[in-house]
């Protein structure tokens, strides 16, 4: 038998969820640009950070009605229902253990592109906080790439897309920000689209 | 024939099988699944698998619900905690033994 031990990312589900999350935060960046200066969602300049329920919306819908549409209609009447046995690892060592993990790599992230922000080297900014999205989507891409081995192609695709992006829109990862979340929200929906349809 | 070579004829023939060895093993890691997961991981047919999982359910190995998905029929399978234990038995008495086989002089068939 060919099949794999576990069925990764078999439907798309994970890729389009992130595509929705880098829609969302797209959307709060246009509405931030649009909205006039003293609209209660540009005050206090704290705008992502306040509204960061509004933005959660979507990305909860997707996975409370969206997922669960895709698993029913198209994932379980393909690959039959399974539902996996829980790691060795309790739920709060999971939590923490994940925490931590982002804590330490965003830390690690914020603290280089802070620094390149003081000594106006916004190039390094953005080449750090491009590399960082392209090292965790090669992450995943690793893991899936067993079965899907075409999904190189869409980080290889990915890394043109924002190394285009970084060329035409000027300044530092929080200007160029809008276009990048745009692009790869569309770049994870169309491939989490693809696998679901492959 | 030693002691733990001599295992081998008191294995769980219920599990022994190797249609059902491979729907116990599959069942052993997984919560619970349904009837079409198990039909397309074990690639039988679907008269051999229900065969095989009645034959585990008269065993009291495997737990099978038959409920509904919305109006759509599901049967979910899912191993019973005597189902987890015995396949245990199994892989420890048959690791065991394959040890044993291992472990025997090779000098011995030189001399036969």
């Amino acid at each position: 038998m060919r099949r794999p031990k576990r069925y990764e990312n078999i439907d798309g589900t994970g890729e389009m969820s992130m595509g929705v999350m880098m829609l969302s935060f797209a959307l709060v960046g246009c509405l931030s640009a649009v909205l006039p200066e003293g609209a209660l969602w540009r005050k206090n300049g704290l705008a992502t950070f306040e509204f960061i329920p509004v933005v959660m919306i979507p990305i909860w819908a997707f996975q409370h009605w969206g997922v669960k549409a895709i698993k029913k209609h198209f994932t379980w009447p393909r690959t039959g229902y399974v539902a996996y046995r829980r790691s060795g690892w309790p739920w709060w060592k999971v939590i923490v253990a994940t925490l931590a993990a982002s804590a330490v790599f965003g830390a690690a992230t914020a603290c280089l592109m802070v620094l390149a922000r003081r000594f106006h080297a916004l190039s390094l900014e953005r080449a750090v906080y491009l590399a960082v999205l392209l090292a965790a989507y090669a992450f995943f891409v690793f893991h899936w790439s067993r079965q899907q081995a075409w999904k190189w192609l869409v980080l290889i695709f990915m890394a043109l897309g924002l190394l285009a992006i970084a060329l035409v829109v000027p300044g530092g990862a929080v200007e160029s920000f809008r276009p990048v979340a745009l692009f790869l929200g569309l770049v994870w929906l169309g491939s989490g689209a693809a696998t679901l349809y492959s | 024939m030693n002691e733990q070579l001599r295992a081998i004829s008191e294995l769980d023939r219920v599990i022994h099988e190797p249609g059902r060895l491979m729907i116990v093993a599959l069942l052993a890691v997984v919560k619970e699944c349904d009837f079409l997961y198990l039909l397309h991981e074990t690639e039988m047919s679907n008269g051999n698998l229900s065969s095989h999982l009645a034959r585990l359910e008269e065993a009291r190995y495997v737990e099978i619900e038959k409920t509904y998905r919305g109006k759509v029929p599901l049967t979910l399978l899912r191993l019973t905690r005597a189902g987890r234990a015995a396949f245990e038995d199994y892989r420890k008495a048959l690791k065991a033994a394959f040890l044993a086989a291992l472990s025997v002089p090779q000098a011995g068939f030189n001399e036969c």
